[in-house]
């Protein structure tokens, strides 16, 4: 061992956390070096030095902002619960789904996916009038999800988020629902188009087309939309022709994105 | 990349209202910091008051001392909470909670300095000195207070990043190899700087003890 590599170990010499036979060999050029020796002599007081100054305690204050933030997060929790009920009671017939779906149900990030699965599991039974209730509670829940948990986070935080969720190998059903979430609610272009990029991956779930459609909507920025429409055409979500439809002949639409749900429609 | 933000409204809880007792400690050994990370992962929210009450004086103090500024180390520390509220599903199954912890420490401290535009002020040694640990301090000799001021000071000279490794290398939580996944450099490296930071350390103390003798 030389000096260099016998100096860098000093302090886990000194905190006893070198392996033995790394300890021996620092040891073993201790007794063989002068300098080495000085150098730990030197150093080690320091560290302990260090390690007895005292440090400052923080005020009570702390204890009890952070308290408070849990039991915000409780509440919010507590709130998505309650809603994910109302909705469950509201389609009785879904209840026999198992319990997988009521854990999707009772999850923190699943309540946006709680309005897509919706959409999947009553796809082929649902009247306009559920659909239209079901987009109702999803700008109510947007509502609920920018006062609740956006504001608090800056957009970069955000976009870090999704494109970890991106990055991820194996996303679950949380991460899926938390990209879902973020493409309906999040406030920023950027990061709803990383979600939508991050969820081409999963293209082929039901839930994830379905989630993209119940989207669609509720979207205004026209570079968002026409990303969307390509993501339907792309997962040949035929069932997306009707809102495809309404969106070629809205008039207040962007024409471009006129053109486009024009051509998906052709396309599927 | 994420700011601190200090601004996050909380709710308080009402006057009197503690964090509840969690409600699986009392049949068994106290669980591990990863197991009460893990069981906030699922929703049991009140085992982060645990957590809280296990890290938070630690915590506080790395960065009280990285700071040299107490408003701003409660300010950080509020936020690493918070953000381990919010970024609880990213915890993985195979992490270490402190080093996870530190981490986002590390990132909130960024945030910090780089929302102050500037380096952090060297510390102030009355800053942190007024509120130290009283019982301790009644035992020390006028001599260690002096020592201690001294090397306050010599802390608070040292660049940023030499006094980050030094102090999160000198955190009995963590192992050099945790320190390194903090730092996010190879353990050979986070061993260089931790080395070459103390040895700055000493320089400095030297240099301000011979700019004030006693």
């Amino acid at each position: 061992m030389n000096c260099q590599a016998c100096t860098e170990r000093i302090a886990e010499l000194a905190d006893q956390k070198l392996d033995r036979e790394t300890e021996a060999l620092v040891r073993a050029h201790l007794d063989g070096c002068e300098n080495c020796r000085r150098e730990f002599d030197e150093l080690s007081h320091l560290i302990a030095a260090l390690d007895a100054l005292p440090s400052p305690k923080p005020s009570p204050a702390l204890r009890a902002k952070v308290a408070g933030a849990i039991e915000s997060e409780k509440l919010t929790l507590s709130m998505e619960s309650e809603w994910a009920e109302r909705v469950r009671s509201a389609a009785p017939e879904r209840q026999a789904r198992g319990p997988s779906w009521i854990q999707v149900l009772v999850s923190g990030l699943g309540v946006a996916a709680l309005v897509v699965l919706g959409f999947v599991l009553g796809e082929r039974n649902a009247t306009q009038r559920q659909l239209a209730d079901l987009r109702v509670r999803v700008d109510t829940m947007g509502q609920l999800v920018e006062q609740s948990v956006l504001q608090k986070r800056t957009t970069g935080d955000r976009l870090e988020t999704v494109l970890t969720a991106a990055r991820s190998t194996k996303p679950d059903e949380r991460i899926i629902d938390g990209l879902i979430n973020s493409l309906a609610f999040d406030p920023s272009v950027n990061v709803r188009l990383n979600a939508l990029s991050a969820l081409y991956g999963h293209a082929d779930q039901d839930v994830v087309k379905a989630g993209v459609l119940a989207c669609l909507p509720r979207e205004s920025n026209p570079l968002v939309q026409i990303s969307m429409i390509d993501f339907l055409v792309a997962s040949k979500a035929r069932e997306a022709s009707p809102e495809l439809r309404k969106l070629s002949l809205d008039a207040t639409a962007n024409n471009d994105v006129r053109d486009s749900a024009k051509r998906a429609i052709d396309l599927l | 990349m994420p700011s601190v933000p200090a601004e996050i409204p909380v709710l308080l809880p009402p006057a009197g209202i503690e964090f509840p007792e969690r409600r699986s400690v009392d049949t068994t050994a106290p669980l591990s910091d990863h197991d009460l990370m893990l069981a906030v992962r699922d929703g049991d929210l009140d085992s982060m008051g645990e957590l809280f009450e296990r890290h938070h004086g630690p915590l506080f103090g790395y960065l009280a001392k990285l700071t040299g500024n107490r408003t701003a180390a409660e300010d950080i520390a509020q936020v690493v909470f918070q953000r381990m509220i919010k970024y609880r599903h990213t915890y993985r199954d195979e992490g270490k909670f402190t080093a996870w912890m530190y981490h986002l420490a590390r990132r909130c401290a960024s945030d910090h300095f780089r929302k102050s535009s500037s380096s952090p002020l060297a510390v102030d040694p009355s800053d942190l000195e007024d509120h130290a640990d009283q019982s301790e301090g009644a035992d020390q000799s006028a001599l260690n207070r002096d020592d201690h001021e001294l090397l306050r000071r010599a802390l608070g000279r040292l660049d940023r990043d030499d006094r980050e490794v030094l102090l999160l290398s000198r955190l009995q939580e963590l192992s050099f190899a945790e320190v390194a996944s903090v730092l996010e450099c190879s353990v050979g490296a986070a061993r260089v700087r931790a080395h070459r930071a103390l040895k700055a350390l000493r320089e400095t103390y030297l240099q301000i003890q011979k700019e004030n003798p006693a």
